[in-house]
């Protein structure tokens, strides 16, 4: 395999990685601040898609319509989640992880008819806007321009996120809160209201990511179910609530993938999981997870 | 001499945990451990029971060395202990708590294709009797009061028959009529079954009441050993431990 | 009138013999449609016990738990197509290809606990979905094996629901055995905790794996049942969609007694049939169920009515 295939490769690698990265940043900053694992993100980056989707169809003759549902899109989603956060999650948080998962899957099944009750089962796709359409030429190869887009977009998001970490009050919360959560309710912060932001931003995180991915895959009702299990391994490998985790995670998630499909096509889709176990088996907290006691 | 303790050293970190305690404890003897907190004594009843590995020093039953031992080793050779927090199955019934540990001891767990309420069921109601919960044994184990709770984990120790019982904290958390009433029920028991008995406690009533030999913990260091008129005595215990608690 | 209904449904076998007398003469009062329903019910509650064995006895949340399901249909479904095996043997095999795949994963899955337990048996799950799906020369992959052999004792719908009766009526007996043995209390310890069972010389470990592939085999008599009567076998049989099915019916059925995942195998099968005959969103309303129940009515249908029947016969004062 020459050089210009290998790095055509790993560029595509690198863009689904990237996306990953956002979508399962998402799951992972609501893991690590409020040890909810919650099982509907992937309908919300669903959720994402079909309402970016919504926008585009509603306003179609405006120009740059694709923007202003990428826009708004997430933000929709983020509005429903808190929603779910205040009225529904609010009752679990001091019961087992079982709970969590049936009640979050609830969630899954929930979404799963009503957006085939309002849009059908038929695929649905958005029109990629124009500014991103065409391809790049590189080595005698061509990257699609929205590809770069997203290897770009990954790490601004993710730039983004460790700005309100590391900078703001609300980001110093959610880092205490996530290593010490009782300390944190002794102390009187309002966790109540923090743990409700947390989950709006990782749902947004997750619906970004679906309204980013719209123009290039086939918007479908079956998009939450593939999504959240290849978050779930991007967070385990990565390890779970581990900001740099989920970046490693999700690079090495989608070299395995683009690389996985060119050597071995027919075993692509089980390296994910082999990944997922090795990582467990070996190193149960992640490759860049703490260990728990 | 069934308990021997020498020189047993632990550190975490830098903090020195237990640093050189040695003692002696006779077959029979009820021994407290006091000392303010922080002093160690859970430390030590960790690494009595094999929770804990120490950095130094050694530990001896009956003149055989349990160092370093886990802890289902050590149980099986008649050591039991209680725990400062409540360790009881909660979902299982007073009678299903005590038969568990029964079977447990029995070597008869592995059995899957028997019914388990056959078995045991003299011992186990035996046993709920000696520690007065014979009423509640259907009762499931988490709603009991925390004094019941303390007084089934207590039952659930026993029921290895064990020759040396280490309780940690037994009436922590108990109301005085509780508190008289376990310490009641440990006097009975540890005299009828002739246990030896390692205990740690705060209530210095029941410390004095109890114990036959104090031992004085303070920052990891045996500071003080005697019976207790010699440690009320103790001006050096006296204002470490007795004195600032009053 | 309320005691008999409360030793009816208490410990004791009262309850299940007439269950099974109930079910021994349904199939002379309903369509065979609903025989047949009936029939996958058995094969789900059966796979849904098993789970239980594993959730609510031992406190270990698979969430791979299908995939031991699979391994029985296809090993039957195998054997039949490929090895033209008699049918018992069959029935026989798979089962014991199932607990010998859950052993092997266990060993495993059982040095982990919580959430990390529940990831790692997600992903053997799919693993071994996803070799059902691409070993295309062996399953032939997602055409699935089909038109598997109907044994010929059993060719009418009637037929085989006697003998689903027959597995489901040995399979929860044994499970029930299982469970109430020193073993059975031994794991439920386990359960609520691990470190006082330690203490008690129990080898933790060892319990768990011994729960696992437990669970493995009976799942696996509940798929190769379903593959018998349904004539066909897919690796969806070993999705997590269907690890979770299990799941829905334990919760909505209660997990916390023995014949709740049974009873939620009937309330699930029935209120599917019901439902979509009127309306075509099935998982909108079950989603809603499943929200209901792990919010409000945690012990599911059966603990609902016990708690019920509880309240009303409970005249000593013992109440909490």
């Amino acid at each position: 395999m020459d050089f210009s295939a290998f790095f055509m490769q790993f560029l595509s690698g690198l863009s689904q990685g990237m996306l990953m990265v956002i979508i399962a940043s998402g799951l992972s900053l609501v893991f690590g601040t409020m040890n909810i694992l919650n099982f509907a993100h992937g309908s919300f980056y669903m959720l994402g898609a079909y309402f970016c989707f919504a926008v585009v169809t509603l306003l179609p003759r405006i120009s740059g319509n694709f923007w202003i549902g990428l826009l708004l899109g997430p933000l929709a989603v983020a509005g429903i989640g808190g929603l779910i956060e205040r009225f529904v999650l609010r009752r679990i948080y001091s019961r087992h992880l079982l709970d969590q998962l049936l009640l979050t899957y609830a969630f899954v099944l929930i979404f799963d008819d009503v957006v085939k009750m309002i849009w059908g089962i038929d695929f649905q796709s958005v029109r990629m806007p124009v500014v991103l359409s065409g391809k790049l030429d590189i080595l005698n190869r061509s990257l699609p321009y929205y590809d770069l887009f997203l290897i770009l977009m990954g790490p601004l998001i993710l730039l983004g996120l460790y700005l309100l970490l590391q900078k703001t009050k609300i980001g110093r919360m959610m880092r205490a809160t996530a290593s010490d959560a009782e300390m944190m309710l002794a102390l009187g912060g309002n966790v109540r209201v923090l743990f409700n932001r947390v989950f709006i931003l990782g749902v947004w995180l997750g619906g970004m990511g679906g309204a980013l991915i719209s123009p290039q895959a086939a918007i479908s009702p079956g998009m939450a179910v593939s999504i959240i299990v290849e978050s779930f391994i991007v967070v385990v490998i990565g390890g779970l609530g581990s900001f740099w985790g989920t970046l490693l995670g999700a690079f090495i998630f989608g070299q395995f993938n683009a690389f996985g499909i060119l050597f071995l096509p027919r075993m692509a889709i089980i390296f994910p999981f082999v990944l997922m176990a090795l990582v467990l088996i070996i190193r149960p907290w992640g490759l860049l997870g703490k260990p728990e006691n | 001499m069934i308990l021997r303790v020498e020189g047993l050293s632990k550190s975490f970190g830098g903090l020195m945990a237990v640093y050189n305690v040695s003692f002696s404890i006779q077959r029979g003897e009820r021994c407290a451990i006091i000392g303010p907190n922080g002093a160690g004594k859970s430390t030590l009843f960790n690494l009595l029971t094999g929770h804990l590995h120490p950095d130094r020093g050694r530990v001896y039953f009956q003149e055989e060395e349990i160092t370093g031992l886990p802890p289902h080793r050590i149980c099986r050779k008649r050591i039991s202990r209680s725990f400062q927090r409540v360790n009881i199955f909660p979902m299982l019934s007073v009678f299903e708590n005590i038969q568990v540990a029964l079977l447990a001891v029995q070597r008869k767990s592995k059995m899957i294709f028997s019914p388990a309420q056959k078995m045991v069921r003299q011992e186990t109601e035996r046993l709920l009797e000696n520690i007065g919960l014979q009423e509640q044994r259907e009762v499931i184990s988490g709603i009991l009061s925390h004094g019941d709770q303390k007084r089934l984990e207590l039952g659930i120790a026993l029921a290895g028959n064990p020759l040396l019982l280490l309780l940690d904290e037994p009436t922590q958390g108990m109301s005085p009529d509780e508190t008289a009433a376990t310490m009641a029920l440990i006097d009975r028991i540890t005299r009828e079954r002739e246990i030896t008995l390692l205990f740690v406690e705060h209530d210095i009533g029941t410390v004095f009441a109890l114990a036959e030999v104090i031992r004085v913990l303070h920052l990891g260091t045996l500071i003080a050993e005697g019976k207790p008129d010699e440690i009320r005595a103790n001006d050096e215990v006296q204002r470490i431990y007795l004195g600032e608690r009053k | 009138m309320k005691n008999f209904v409360l030793t009816l449904l208490g410990p004791g076998p009262l309850g299940p013999v007439l269950a099974l007398v109930f079910l021994l003469f349904l199939p002379l009062f309903i369509g065979e449609s609903w025989v047949s329903l009936m029939v996958e019910m058995m094969a789900l509650a059966i796979f849904a016990t098993s789970l239980n064995i594993l959730i609510g006895y031992g406190g270990m949340v698979s969430f791979g738990h299908a995939a031991y399901y699979g391994i029985g249909a296809y090993t039957y479904a195998l054997l039949l197509t490929k090895a033209a095996a008699p049918f018992l043997l069959a029935m026989i095999a798979a089962p014991i290809l199932s607990a010998l795949g859950a052993l092997i994963i266990g060993c495993f899955c059982v040095r982990l606990s919580h959430i990390y337990f529940s990831m790692l048996t997600l992903a053997f799950g799919q693993i071994v979905f996803a070799v059902a799906l691409q070993w295309y020369g062996f399953t032939r992959g997602d055409n699935g094996i089909t038109e598997i052999p109907f044994p010929p004792l059993l060719q009418s719908t009637q037929r085989f629901y006697y003998f689903a009766l027959v597995v489901l009526a040995l399979s929860l007996w044994g499970m029930k055995r299982i469970v109430d043995s020193p073993f059975g209390k031994t794991l439920q310890a386990l359960r609520d905790n691990p470190l006082r069972t330690e203490f008690m010389g129990i080898n933790v470990r060892l319990y768990s794996l011994m729960a696992f592939v437990i669970a493995g085999g009976f799942a696996g008599i509940g798929g190769a049942l379903y593959a018998a009567f349904n004539h066909n076998v897919f690796p969806t049989f070993m999705h997590w969609g269907k690890s979770t099915e299990a799941l829905v019916v334990t919760l909505l059925g209660g997990m916390f007694h023995f014949f709740g995942p049974a009873v939620g195998s009937i309330l699930l099968i029935f209120l599917d049939k019901i439902v979509t005959s009127y309306l075509r969103y099935w998982s909108f309303v079950l989603g809603i169920l499943l929200a209901l129940m792990v919010l409000f009515f945690r012990g599911g249908f059966s603990g609902y009515v016990m708690g019920r029947l509880n309240a009303m016969g409970d005249k000593r004062g013992e109440s909490r």
